[in-house]
């Protein structure tokens, strides 16, 4: 193999008119480019039904699942009722509407909370970002199934530093930072990172949660 | 009701809005080209099936994930690229490799290229391709029969435009010199 005329590759690039390749160039160039159009037939089969099948056996791609904000004990009774638990319990239906109005209720508490108490297996993560100039900074991760609308980072005193805090349970999470709505960057600040599993290179952040110290 | 021609951008948010069978949109749109390039990476349509499925599901699973719906062919091309090099890295021993494919007779020496049958001139080009490293190969296939620039390619793939461009040379230079040896 020996290298060709910077010509034929500069015509192959679309950087030349292939018509001012002298004939040996232009000949090797019909054949690269047959070549390729050799290549270019499309192959019959399809793979659509399978794979229709397989996506109607799953999950929707992005569920609306909040991520756990808070550990208060109205929000940890929340969350131990919205646990499947195999228990017969008899209720009256006003005593489940009331229930449920109680659950939505506490859903939608503001999370603006200023302390984070978390519960068994879970641990507060602190998010920091330097951002100046940004218009808003939300975290979407493995905890909020990369959703974006649900972790939001403050910057209050408009020195391009955002934070914010979540509870999460124990363990490890991948995550990013979404900037303005459309920049995902990942955490400079991580230490520690992981491919993000779609080739190219791309790498999420990973923070490890630490389980908090149970109260005696 | 999203209509087929809607762009990938409006069809990916209802997707994500819990219509699941949108996606079928995706997949009539971009499905022949991905099996296009899965066959030609693997050689072997079955195994280019395979990949091209695993790579779709994939792809729904995570469509959340897709940063940008507006380039999502080059995210598809991505997983599915990646896909690829995965079963390349675990082929099967009872795989056959185009590269060791009997190759087709030729009639006597003095047969031309243009004298080839279609077939014949296909089942050349495939050796010839599947004889190259896969970098080379998909660079080749990419610039070449999926007609990307070298900005897709860089998306698509991770490498830097001068590493594509390199790979992409280096590439015809090899298919060039076979698919002389074989009609000289």
């Amino acid at each position: 193999m020996s290298p060709i005329d910077p010509r034929l590759q500069e015509a192959l690039d679309g950087e030349r008119d292939p018509g001012e390749l002298p004939a040996d160039l232009r000949e090797a160039y019909d054949r690269l480019t047959g070549a390729a159009q050799l290549l270019a037939g499309t192959p019959r089969l399809s793979v659509a039904p399978r794979v229709m099948v397989q996506i109607r056996e799953l999950p929707a791609p992005a569920p609306a699942r909040a991520p756990v904000l808070t550990g208060t004990p109205a929000r940890r009774l929340a969350r131990w009722l919205g646990r499947p638990r195999a228990v017969t319990v008899r209720l009256r239906p006003v005593w489940t509407l009331a229930l449920a109005a109680g659950l939505t209720a506490v859903l939608l508490l503001p999370r603006l909370e200023n302390s984070l108490t978390p519960g068994v297996a879970e641990g507060v993560a602190n998010f920091v970002g330097h951002f100046p100039g940004a218009r808003s900074v939300e975290v979407v991760g493995s905890f909020n199934d990369w959703s974006r609308g649900m972790l939001h980072l403050n910057d209050d005193d408009h020195d391009g530093v955002w934070h914010g805090a979540a509870v999460l349970p124990a363990g490890p999470h991948e995550y990013m930072f979404v900037v303005d709505g459309e920049r995902w960057v990942p955490d400079p600040l991580a230490g520690r990172y992981v491919d993000d599993g779609f080739g190219a290179g791309q790498q999420n952040s990973v923070l490890i949660v630490r389980p908090a110290a149970v109260e005696p | 009701m999203v209509n087929d021609g809607a762009p990938d951008v409006e069809v990916v948010a209802r997707v994500l809005g819990g219509d699941g069978e949108a996606f079928g949109i995706l997949i009539r749109r971009y499905e022949p080209g991905l099996l296009r390039f899965a066959t030609r990476m693997l050689g072997n349509p079955d195994a280019a099936a395979d990949a091209v499925a695993e790579s779709l599901v994939r792809a729904y699973r995570h469509l959340a994930q897709c940063r940008d719906p507006a380039r999502l062919k080059s995210w598809l091309y991505r997983i599915t690229g990646n896909r690829c090099r995965s079963h390349l890295a675990r082929r099967h021993t009872n795989d056959i490799p185009l590269s060791e494919a009997p190759a087709p007779a030729l009639a006597d020496s003095t047969d031309t290229w243009a004298a080839l049958e279609r077939g014949e001139q296909v089942a050349l080009v495939e050796r010839a391709l599947a004889a190259l490293p896969a970098e080379k190969r998909e660079a080749f296939v990419l610039k070449h029969v999926e007609g990307m620039s070298y900005e897709e390619m860089a998306s698509v793939t991770g490498a830097r435009i001068p590493t594509l461009k390199m790979r992409v040379h280096r590439a015809r230079e090899a298919l060039l010199a076979a698919l002389e040896e074989v009609v000289r």
